[in-house]
């Protein structure tokens, strides 16, 4: 998929290149308005990430733009300006999303392959995890054939997101940004991801043990699939 | 006490203090003023028989070396004439007790001597003092009467001088001290008075209230635009960590020191945005247009906290009846208000302990209780668990950065909502949110 990041952090704007292009996305980098706003006019992209607080243009303006010249491409705003107006105008303007920065990659992606289930329909909605079956878009997990009930909310929310990001170790920081991102929190150390893991293994145990999902020692946890 | 009452009980007591004073004076001025008046009589008199004597000669009052004297009936006043030796001479006013048929009367006697036909005569004039004394009693009696009623006129004239003059006073501590509430943004509106002093008290206090919101003001930009400029440096060091903590050539033990950072850059990342948090709440940037069921989003709460109050036992009795409804509120404001609070209930917790939640409800308003079985708040810190940065001896045992509560209070205020702690040492506190009725639906 083509992705265009306009970002005029260049430093920031790289990493999002590297992280993306690790991911088989296929990435073109604008670092300002004018050029974004020519690359947008010639070529077609599935998501343009647009920083709001560009010096030469305002960001707005190039959502619009975007959104006549790519119709079909998903919009996705980056900001450091957390303003619920910009937030209300940006979605109004037909922004499939709203990234306030500073965002995780991981959450940047996972907002991506949201988007992708949603906007182009993904064909496997369905994952197999060694017996287990994992439905992303009805959010259960299944043992031949039967639901596992007990799953909590919060516990189908982290086992989603390590299978987007499968064979990949994510650290606890990440997974409870993940799952209490949107509270703003007086804590800033969460042991509790490991109280949750811990009570995926015990209620997936009753079913078969989830080999798949790994302790990285010291580091955080995994899944681990081939397919 | 009011500066009114100060006035009146002072000019009240200062003028009785000076009327008892002069009242108490009286008979010695009286006295006085009596002597002067006699003693001028009594040389009036004088002159008059030397005038007689002088005109019809001494024989009229003298024949035959025989004394004369006369007295008025009542021995009131007597004028006595005598020859005397040739050598004595005197010219005096004296009083002097003299028996008269009887009687001792105290005069006022004018002595005087004076020569005729080469003869040294003796003039005595008299006159009884207790007729002085008499006048003074009654004098006195009416003096204190007159004055007294003077007095309560004066009195009631004052009370009702200084109740004007007054006015503006009062109209400045009603109007710009007890019903403004910070930060100021009403209009200056002058208040109409003639006294110089309160028209420079109320300038004053005017400028001090602009000084005072323009500080105000600077200090919550300056939060705002230093939280802002923040985040981009952060975002550029958690990409970065992110993208080189899956470095195929990155041994382990410097995934363990990236891994540190990234924890210390969600640190940094946490309080960045809470203090952004609390600036757009404080810069009123978030709408109130959500309806919320209490009861639903103490559950919610519950579900999003579960983990933790399953990690340290603790029991969350939640009783608020299921039909309070809060409107013209912020949903993700007043989440993140209970999230906090609960959160703390359970931080500040025994292992095993429980949190409950009631709901009092008034005619002017609802009171949520959230009380906790934990260690407490000490007395001496409980004023300032709302400040920012605050550590207090309780929290530096948790990994805390003192703006939980700060956030908690913002909400609150943003929402016309009241907080009230009640703490005590190792029993447990009680958060108690006063929801106004403008904002309870039903």
């Amino acid at each position: 998929m083509n992705v265009l990041i306009i970002e005029d952090e260049r430093s920031l704007a790289r990493e999002v290149d590297i992280f993306l292009t690790n991911n088989n996305y296929v990435c073109e980098v604008a670092y300002n308005g004018r050029t974004a706003s020519e690359k947008i006019s010639v070529n077609l992209y599935d998501f343009i990430l647009i920083d709001l607080g560009l010096p030469d243009y305002e960001g707005l303006d190039l959502l619009k733009e975007a959104k006549a010249s790519n119709p079909e491409a998903a919009c996705i705003i980056l900001t450091a300006r957390a303003e619920v107006n910009d937030r209300i105008t940006g979605l109004d303007l037909g922004a499939d999303d709203y990234v306030p920065k500073p965002f995780s990659l991981l959450e940047l992606q996972s907002r991506m392959q949201a988007i992708t289930r949603r906007k182009f329909g993904l064909k496997h909605n369905t994952v197999a995890l060694g017996d287990f079956q994992i439905n992303l878009t009805e959010r259960i997990i299944s043992y031949e054939g039967n639901v596992v009930t007990t799953i909590t909310k919060k516990e189908f929310d982290l086992i989603a997101y390590m299978l987007l990001h499968k064979n990949r170790t994510l650290t606890r920081t990440q997974l409870s940004e993940h799952i209490w991102g949107s509270v703003v929190n007086d804590d800033y150390d969460s042991n509790y991801i490991d109280a949750h893991i811990k009570n995926i293994r015990k209620k997936l145990n009753a079913f078969a043990p989830p080999n798949w999902l790994e302790t990285v020692r010291g580091l955080g946890y995994k899944i681990v699939a081939n397919n | 006490m009011k500066l009114n009452t100060k006035l009146t009980l002072f000019n009240t007591i200062s003028k009785l203090v000076i009327v008892v004073l002069f009242v108490l004076l009286l008979p010695l001025l009286i006295t006085k003023i009596n002597l002067g008046y006699t003693d001028s009589k009594l040389i009036e008199q004088k002159e008059k028989v030397l005038q007689i004597v002088k005109t019809l000669g001494i024989g009229n009052y003298i024949t035959d070396g025989e004394s004369y004297g006369s007295y008025t009936l009542l021995k009131e006043e007597y004028i006595s004439l005598d020859e005397v030796a040739a050598d004595e001479y005197l010219d005096t006013i004296l009083n002097e007790r003299r028996i008269v048929e009887g009687d001792t009367i105290e005069y006022r006697i004018l002595s005087h001597t004076f020569k005729v036909n080469k003869k040294n005569y003796l003039l005595e004039v008299g006159k009884s003092v207790s007729t002085l004394d008499d006048t003074s009693g009654p004098l006195q009696n009416i003096a204190f009467q007159v004055l007294v009623s003077m007095i309560l006129l004066t009195i009631l004239a004052d009370q009702v001088y200084s109740n004007y003059v007054l006015r503006p006073l009062r109209q400045i501590i009603r109007t710009k001290l007890n019903s403004s509430r910070f930060p100021y943004t009403d209009s200056y509106r002058k208040v109409r008075t003639s006294t110089a002093d309160f028209q420079y008290l109320d300038i004053s206090i005017h400028r001090m209230m602009e000084t005072i919101t323009d500080k105000f003001q600077k200090e919550r930009e300056f939060i705002s635009n230093a939280s802002h400029e923040l985040m981009t440096p952060i975002s550029i060091l958690q990409t970065k960590i992110e993208n080189m903590f899956v470095e195929e050539d990155i041994a382990d033990d410097l995934k363990v020191r990236l891994l540190e950072m990234q924890r210390i850059l969600n640190r940094l990342k946490s309080i960045t945005k809470t203090l952004l948090l609390i600036s757009q709440i404080e810069n009123e940037q978030f709408l109130k247009e959500d309806e919320v069921n209490l009861n639903e989003m103490l559950h919610d709460v519950q579900d999003e906290i579960s983990i933790r109050l399953e990690q340290k036992e603790i029991t969350c009795n939640i009783n608020v009846p299921a039909d309070v409804a809060l409107q013209k509120v912020n949903k993700f404001l007043l989440f993140n208000l209970l999230f906090n609070l609960i959160n703390n209930a359970i931080k500040y917790n025994h292992e095993g302990g429980s949190i409950n939640i009631t709901a009092q409800k008034n005619t002017a308003n609802l009171i949520l209780n959230i009380a906790d079985t934990g260690i407490g708040i000490a007395a001496d810190e409980l004023p300032y668990i709302f400040n920012r940065f605050k550590k207090l001896k309780r929290s530096l045992q948790q990994d805390s950065f003192g703006l939980g509560l700060p956030i908690v209070k913002s909400i609150a205020d943003f929402h016309r909502i009241q907080i009230e702690v009640s703490s005590e040492k190792d029993k447990g506190s009680v958060f108690s949110l006063i929801i106004p009725a403008a904002i309870l639906k039903g």
